[in-house]
Order: structure tokens, then C-alpha cells, then sequence
């Protein structure tokens, strides 16, 4: 058990670590000079200015010592400052975390509140019409483009109906974009679900149970649900990733208050720093949370510890 | 027994899903090639009608902020949306084949090593390495194909080396080896004649996330940029007219909506079909 956690725990070092490489290198993949396509946008780029920014990034060294030093940097918690405003880039990143976590967690909600049931309907009934049904609406669901969905809604709801506020940050703001991914995110766990259900379904212990003279609820919702949510635990830190991965355009769309906001702010404006420093932390938050669910999991499900 | 019922009903529909889908591809592919001659006006051309005009007889989906004529607009985008999709799915492909095959006919430690970096750009949302990419290549249309191209890599490497590893340990790839053939000789006459077909079905799947990620990038700004009529650059320019105009934000998204599915469709049906080992049970 302790071997499984910390194996998880140096594997998540790795990705972590591989993660600043990649971000510390891609500055070099600019075509051109980073600091003149940086400054192109700028009012007032004087030539010391440019050498100014120029040293700061220590774009004079080598490109292996360059990685290195930045490596270094990011492990001592200094991920730079932005070009524009010359402000710290951990501390920015860090105000909108709680924003981005919080809409991450209520679009999960919505995912899992509609899918775990519509999955679970489809396995109950497969191969008959409601199977059908709710695999060809997982489709449709894959296939809606998060930023359309949300334009969408905000067009009925808050333009049409004018139920809800269009953008902002306060608690009415979250239910549009949280039903927004969710939305988008459910045919995935309605997918996960019903593969897990219907092979546990599989098993000799329904027989069992069946066979004993449980109501077929009860063998249902006891003894089959029980461990397929289990194995649905896993897919929540990858639906998780993917969850953050959409929200960066969500949260445009939403002018919700995230990282993901100031990230193509920033992409925009060609700050690199803060550039970087979204790639890090948002690398950092998956990792971490997929670690978290994979070493939950383990405690949660017997049979992982025994290998 | 139920079970061969089950199944060949299953079988039946993933085959009727990929008609459906191919049908649409097929119908997408020729407006692509023939959107200048089916398009009613020139989707360029600014004041083909009045400005901000709903959808009427003389301008099918209405007209956009400048009086471009939004139905010829999205035929002419079906040529983007389809073109950046084959051309990052082909390059992703074969990149992401070579390493794969790299991973999973070289020494033990080469396998290892790229294993590990794939495994570590499969943990993020493709849409989001195509992003970030973008971001340090800058905007514009090739650079997100590009951008888009990189973040099918990890994918396709990772189905690759599945697929041959599976093959690997098969009798017939022992014997070829004995016979001295080296590597290269190896997987080019033995190994991918036998993938061949698994991989083209991954290559419908990659499709519809490259369209996907396309029309984000473009919403965002950082893709195709305006007056070009990717949808999703559309999508960005309508967003200022949601209250006025709602036309602009909803056709473009159908045509997207639409093509996504078709891919969809055909990708996950023949996922089904030719590959025993998932979803069905």
C-alpha cells in the first residue's frame, strides 16, 4: 500500500517536472525574438527597456542553462513577473485558483448528477431503446462545442428569459457555466458508467444475488452500483483535467473570474511569463487532484490493494 | 444466445451510424470543394445585403455586421474546418505512428523514454496543448494547424504502440525476425499491413477533436483570424450581436455541431465494430 501511494506520488513528481522543462523550452520554439514580438504590442519599446526584459528572462545564457535556471526558479516558488505591469505571476495565478477550483467542482457535480443515472438507465436496459437513446444523446453531447452550448445559454436564459445574469463572479453567475460543462461533460460519465455496470452486472455475485431472491432493485442498486461507482471514481481525475481543459474557454465566454480568463489574456497579449506560469499551475492542479483520486481509489477498493 | 441477438442488433445500428456519418462526410466534403459555385453570394464581399438582417428567402441565414451574406459564409468555412482537420489529423498520424512504432520495435529504453513523455502530454486536454502552443507560435491559421497536429501526437503515439505491442509478441513477427530482417523491414512489410486498418479507424477519431480544437482556438482570437469565415471565428464576432442578431451565433454552431457529429458517429460506431476488446460487453 505504501509502495502503490508512493509510487503514485514520484510519478506525479515526474509529470510535474517534465511539465517545467516543456514550459521553460517553449519560449524558444518563438519564431523570432521573443522580446521584440513581446514589446511589438507595447507603446514604448525602447532599446533599454528590450535589454531590460531581455535580462530578466535571461535570454543571453544558453538554452540548457536558460531551462535550468528556470526549472530552478519554478521548484523555489518564483514563476517571474508579467511583462505587462511587471507584477508577480504565482501571486495573480493564485487569486483566481479558488475561482477556477470552484466552477471545476460544479461542473463535475452537474456531470456526475446527470450522467451516473442516464448511464445507469442504459446498462439496466441493455441493447433495448433506452440503451439506444442515451448512447446516441452521449454522442450529441461529445459533440457540442462547450463555447457554443455556452453562448447558447446565455442567449436563452439570460438574453431571452433573463432568468440569470450574463457574466460575473457571484454564486447566481456559476449556474450557467457550471451547466454548461457539466452538460458537456456528462456523456463521458454516462459512457463510464454503464461499461462499468454492466460488467459488474457480469459477475457471479449478481447471480448470487439474484439467485438468493433479492429484489431486483436491491440487487441493482446494492450490490451492482456500489462497485461500479467505485471504478467511476477513476475516470472523475481525468473528467477533471478535462473539465479544467474546457473551462479555459468557458470562462471567456462566461467572463468567469479564472485562470483560464487571464491565461488567453495573457496568450493574447503574448505575455510569456504569465504564459508559462498558467501551463505550470494548471499542470500542477491536475496532477495533483488525479494523484489524490488514484491514491482514494486504492483505499476505497479492496482489490487494488491486494496486487 | 441473447447474446449473439444482442450483438448482431448492436452490429446493426454501429453500421447504420457510420452510413448516417458517412453520408453527412461525404455531403460536407462536396460543399467544401464546391462552396464558391454553391454559395449565393461572395462571402467576402461586405454589403451583400443589409446589415444584421434575419434570415429571409434573399439571405438564407441572414446577414452579419458588415451585410455578408452568413450562408455563404459557412459554406465557404465547411473548406477550413474540413482542411485543418485533414491536415492536422494526417501529420498528428504520422508523427504520432513513428513513435509509437519507434516505442515499440527499439531497445527497451528508448520504449521507456518515450512512453513516459507520452504519458505525460496524454494527461492534458488536447485542446489545451493546442492552446498553449498556439500561444508561443502566435495566431494565425497554419500555426493552429500545427499547434492542433502537436496535440493529436500523444494520442495516435499511444495507439500505435498499443497496437503493435499487440502484434509483437505474435508468432509471425518471431519468425520474421529470424530471418534477419531488421527493424524498418520488419514493421513497413509485416507489422503494418496488420495495424493498417486499426489506425485509419483512429484517424476518423481524431478528426473530430482537431475540428473541435480549431473552432476554439479561432473563438478565442488565437486560430483563423476574421474576415475569414472559420465557424468559429464567426461564433466569435456574432458573440457582440447575441441580443440583435442570434442568427450569427446559431448556424455557425449547428454546421460545427453537424460535422463534429458525422465524425463522431463514424469514429466511435467503428470503434465498436472493428474492435472487439471495447465497449461492448
Amino acid at each position: 500500500m505504501l509502495y502503490l501511494v508512493s509510487r503514485k506520488v514520484l510519478l506525479a513528481l515526474f509529470t510535474v517536472l517534465v511539465v517545467i522543462i516543456l514550459s521553460g523550452f517553449l519560449i524558444h520554439v518563438v519564431p523570432g525574438d521573443p522580446v521584440t514580438t513581446m514589446m511589438a504590442r507595447s507603446v514604448t519599446a525602447s532599446p533599454e527597456a528590450i535589454a531590460e526584459i531581455r535580462q530578466r528572462l535571461g535570454l543571453d545564457l544558453p538554452v540548457w542553462r536558460q531551462v535550468g535556471l528556470y526549472v530552478w526558479r519554478v521548484f523555489q516558488g518564483d514563476l517571474g513577473t508579467t511583462v505587462r505591469g511587471n507584477e508577480p505571476v504565482l501571486t495573480l495565478l493564485m487569486q483566481r485558483l479558488p475561482n477556477t477550483f470552484m466552477l471545476a467542482v460544479a461542473g463535475l457535480v452537474v456531470a456526475l448528477l446527470i450522467g451516473i443515472p442516464l448511464g445507469f438507465l442504459a446498462a439496466v436496459n441493455r441493447g433495448r431503446l433506452a440503451d439506444t437513446a442515451v448512447m446516441v444523446v452521449a454522442v450529441f453531447g461529445v459533440s457540442v462545442p462547450t463555447f457554443w452550448l455556452g453562448l447558447i445559454m446565455i442567449q436563452v436564459f439570460a438574453v431571452k428569459l433573463g432568468l440569470l445574469p450574463v457574466a460575473g463572479s457571484g454564486w447566481r453567475n456559476i449556474i450557467l457555466p457550471a451547466l454548461t460543462l457539466g452538460l458537456t461533460h456528462c456523456a463521458l460519465v454516462a459512457r463510464m458508467t454503464r461499461s462499468a455496470l454492466v460488467e459488474v452486472l457480469g459477475e457471479d455475485y449478481i447471480r448470487t444475488a439474484r439467485a438468493r431472491g433479492l429484489r431486483e432493485h436491491q440487487v441493482l442498486l446494492v450490490h451492482a452500483l456500489r462497485p461500479a461507482l467505485i471504478s467511476i471514481v477513476t475516470v472523475v481525475g481525468l473528467l477533471f483535467a478535462y473539465l479544467l481543459g474546457g473551462q479555459v474557454i468557458v470562462e471567456n465566454v462566461f467572463s468567469w473570474n479564472g485562470i483560464g480568463r487571464l491565461a488567453v489574456q495573457a496568450m493574447l497579449e503574448r505575455d510569456y511569463p504569465m504564459i508559462q506560469g498558467f501551463i505550470v499551475v494548471f499542470a500542477t492542479s491536475v496532477v495533483v487532484v488525479s494523484t489524490l483520486i488514484d491514491v482514494l481509489y486504492s483505499f476505497l477498493d479492496p482489490r487494488t490493494r491486494m496486487q | 444466445m441473447t447474446d449473439i441477438v444482442q450483438r448482431s442488433r448492436q452490429d446493426r445500428s454501429a453500421s447504420l451510424a457510420i452510413l448516417v456519418g458517412a453520408t453527412i462526410v461525404a455531403a460536407l466534403v462536396a460543399i467544401a470543394t464546391f462552396a464558391p459555385f454553391l454559395a449565393p453570394y461572395d462571402a467576402m464581399k461586405m454589403a451583400a445585403g443589409p446589415r444584421l438582417s434575419a434570415p429571409s428567402a434573399t439571405h438564407l441565414f441572414g446577414t452579419d455586421e458588415f451585410g455578408r451574406d452568413l450562408f455563404s459564409r459557412i459554406l465557404l468555412g465547411a473548406r477550413l474546418s474540413l482542411g485543418i482537420g485533414i491536415a492536422a489529423v494526417m501529420s498528428g498520424l504520422l508523427v504520432g505512428a513513428l513513435l509509437g512504432l519507434i516505442a515499440a520495435f527499439s531497445s527497451r529504453y528508448v520504449e521507456i523514454a518515450v512512453l513516459r513523455l507520452i504519458d505525460v502530454l496524454y494527461s492534458f486536454p488536447d485542446t489545451l496543448i493546442a492552446l498553449t502552443l498556439v500561444a508561443f507560435l502566435g495566431p494565425g491559421m497554419e500555426n493552429a494547424t500545427l499547434a492542433i497536429a502537436a496535440s493529436l501526437v500523444p494520442f495516435y503515439a499511444r495507439v500505435t504502440y498499443a497496437l503493435s505491442a499487440g502484434e509483437r509478441a505474435k508468432p509471425y513477427v518471431e519468425a520474421a525476425r529470424l530471418t534477419g530482417i531488421g527493424s524498418t523491414r520488419l514493421v513497413r512489410v509485416h507489422v503494418m499491413p496488420n495495424i493498417g486498418h486499426s489506425m485509419i479507424v483512429m484517424a476518423t477519431i481524431g478528426f473530430s477533436s482537431a475540428i473541435l480544437s480549431a473552432a476554439g482556438l479561432s473563438f478565442l482570437g488565437l486560430g483563423v483570424q476574421p474576415p475569414s469565415p472559420e465557424w468559429g471565428a464567426i461564433l466569435a464576432s456574432g458573440r457582440n450581436y447575441i441580443t440583435k442578431a442570434p442568427w450569427i451565433l446559431i448556424f455557425p454552431g449547428l454546421a460545427l455541431c453537424v460535422t463534429v457529429l458525422s465524425f463522431n458517429l463514424i469514429g466511435d460506431s467503428s470503434r465498436e465494430l472493428f474492435d472487439p476488446r471495447r465497449g461492448r460487453r
